[in-house]
């Protein structure tokens, strides 16, 4: 054995030194116009992850929570769908939105589904927002060393009969929120949901009462962010979860 | 002849007798007979559990919470029969119930928790071959009354050995057990409040012990349903009951 390693604190020195510049790139994905070859990496190793872009936005209002998200899947300049939802429900008072690559939103989404299913069988009751926002935690930090391509906004009835919004990264590192959004049109649609809503910096968080003035305004920004960002469009799907349940419509918007 | 002779069916734990009976966990269930005795109480206002504790030597100091431990903030367990077996049990359920914790946000239900024992009180045996971990070779000779508050509102449960558990409003177990049963079955009501409830576990407890009751060899726990949290009572407090008791 090599007496420098003994001690087996530098058993990984030799992969350390040896390794190529920087790693952010293996999992990233660069613009499209830098992107030569996905399976097939420039530096020869293979990068499993596909952004297929899209947004979401989610905002809590006093007994309801509204979700609005676009229905457009992407993978570099093509469009692979135009009718793609992005929104999953988990139980009557609660349902996923995810933006990022759509095998592992789908992957994620039913493995939570099953989740529930099983909290359901094993406890005899339906799992509380509260609880799904610490499982999906755990179950995307579970993923820490090959994490799901998925940014997810957690959206449901709590306890108290409030709407709540829990954001996501993609390692699992979750916080309570008022409003969110992600996906593709995220840096587009944080700005106006800033100065539309009551959010982190305030002390007294007033939420939304009226439901169809925060759905016009869940659409302006889905639309919105669709003129700008070529990712974004084809249809907003809105999604309201309040005391009744869950109803779903969609609209067409720009499809280029 | 010796087919029909109980004595060959108790060897091993996972064999049936002949009229279907598996003798380990009968005996198992005996063992508790030997413990002290523990009580439990459920009122709408919360639960009470209390055990006698034996001092068989007065140079014996005291010891503190043996047999009446809390599993979570919420819930507390008193236990009779072998107490090292009920130590594994609660270690068990204890770490069952931060793992609900950690998992899901929430304190786990008692009734899960009870399940959670049980669950492990059944598996005893031989175990299987290649299998890393054994299980316990017999059944554990200790049953558990299991109370706490959760979103049902206040709850008790005893485990048995052979990993049945049933809930009740009153339960005793212990060598006098059956007494007490038969004691409180007279004085319980539907409503009464928690000091009711605590001068009654108090007032059997009295009853089938057989040394003098004093306020270093009784112990008593509470959870009430508006806070959810276990709280032991002092000695001062006990002492206090114990002066109305009858």
């Amino acid at each position: 054995m090599d007496l420098e390693n003994y001690t087996n604190v530098n058993i990984f020195k030799k992969v350390y030194e040896k390794r190529e510049v920087s790693s952010i790139h293996n999992v990233v994905e660069q613009p499209h116009h830098l992107l030569k070859d996905n399976t097939q990496h420039a530096k020869g190793g293979f990068n499993p992850y596909v952004n297929n872009q899209g947004t979401t936005v989610a905002i809590a209002g006093k007994d309801f929570v509204l979700v609005a998200a676009d229905t457009r899947i992407s993978q570099g300049f093509n469009i692979l769908s135009r009718d793609y939802s992005r929104t999953t429900k988990l139980t009557d008072q609660c349902v996923i939105t995810s933006g990022g690559m759509v095998a592992d939103i789908e992957t994620l989404h039913k493995l939570l589904i099953a989740k529930v299913k099983t909290y359901q069988r094993q406890f005899k009751k339906t799992p509380t927002v509260e609880s799904l926002a610490q499982l999906l935690g755990n179950t995307l930090y579970g993923r820490r060393f090959m994490p799901y391509y998925a940014f997810n906004l957690l959206c449901g009835i709590d306890q108290n009969g409030q709407g709540s919004v829990y954001g996501y990264d993609a390692i699992g590192s979750w916080d309570k929120l008022t409003y969110g959004v992600q996906g593709s049109g995220s840096e587009l649609g944080a700005p106006i949901l800033d100065n539309q809503f009551v959010g982190h910096n305030y002390l007294v968080k007033t939420l939304p009462d009226d439901v169809s003035v925060v759905e016009d305004t869940g659409k302006d920004i889905i639309n919105s962010i669709a003129e700008r960002d070529i990712y974004t469009g084809d249809q907003v799907e809105i999604v309201i979860v309040d005391k009744n349940g869950i109803r779903v419509k969609r609209e067409p918007i720009r499809r280029d | 002849m010796w087919m029909g002779s109980k004595e060959h069916y108790d060897r091993g734990v996972n064999t049936f007798s002949p009229e279907g009976r598996i003798y380990q966990i009968e005996y198992a269930i005996e063992a508790i007979k030997f413990g002290s005795t523990a009580i439990g109480i459920r009122t709408n206002e919360g639960v009470v559990l209390g055990v006698e504790k034996k001092l068989p030597s007065k140079l014996m100091e005291p010891a503190k919470s043996e047999k009446l431990v809390e599993i979570d903030r919420h819930c507390g367990c008193a236990m009779s029969g072998i107490v090292g077996d009920a130590r594994i049990l609660v270690d068990h359920a204890r770490v069952e119930a931060q793992n609900h914790r950690f998992n899901y946000a929430e304190a786990m239900s008692i009734e899960q928790i009870t399940e959670a024992v049980s669950d492990l009180a059944i598996n005893f045996g031989e175990g299987y071959e290649g299998t890393k971990r054994k299980p316990m070779a017999r059944p554990y000779g200790v049953a558990l009354l299991i109370a706490g508050v959760d979103d049902n509102g206040p709850q008790l449960y005893q485990t048995d050995p052979s990993g049945t558990f049933l809930q009740w409003q009153a339960r005793a177990i212990g060598s006098g057990g059956d007494t007490a049963m038969t004691y409180i079955k007279e004085s319980y009501h539907s409503n009464m409040t928690l000091a009711e409830a605590e001068k009654l576990v108090m007032q059997t407890l009295k009853s089938v012990m057989e040394e003098k009751i004093q306020s270093d060899n009784v112990e008593i726990s509470i959870v009430r349903t508006d806070t959810k949290r276990l709280e032991t009572r002092t000695q001062e407090y006990v002492n206090n009951i114990i002066s109305t008791l009858a």
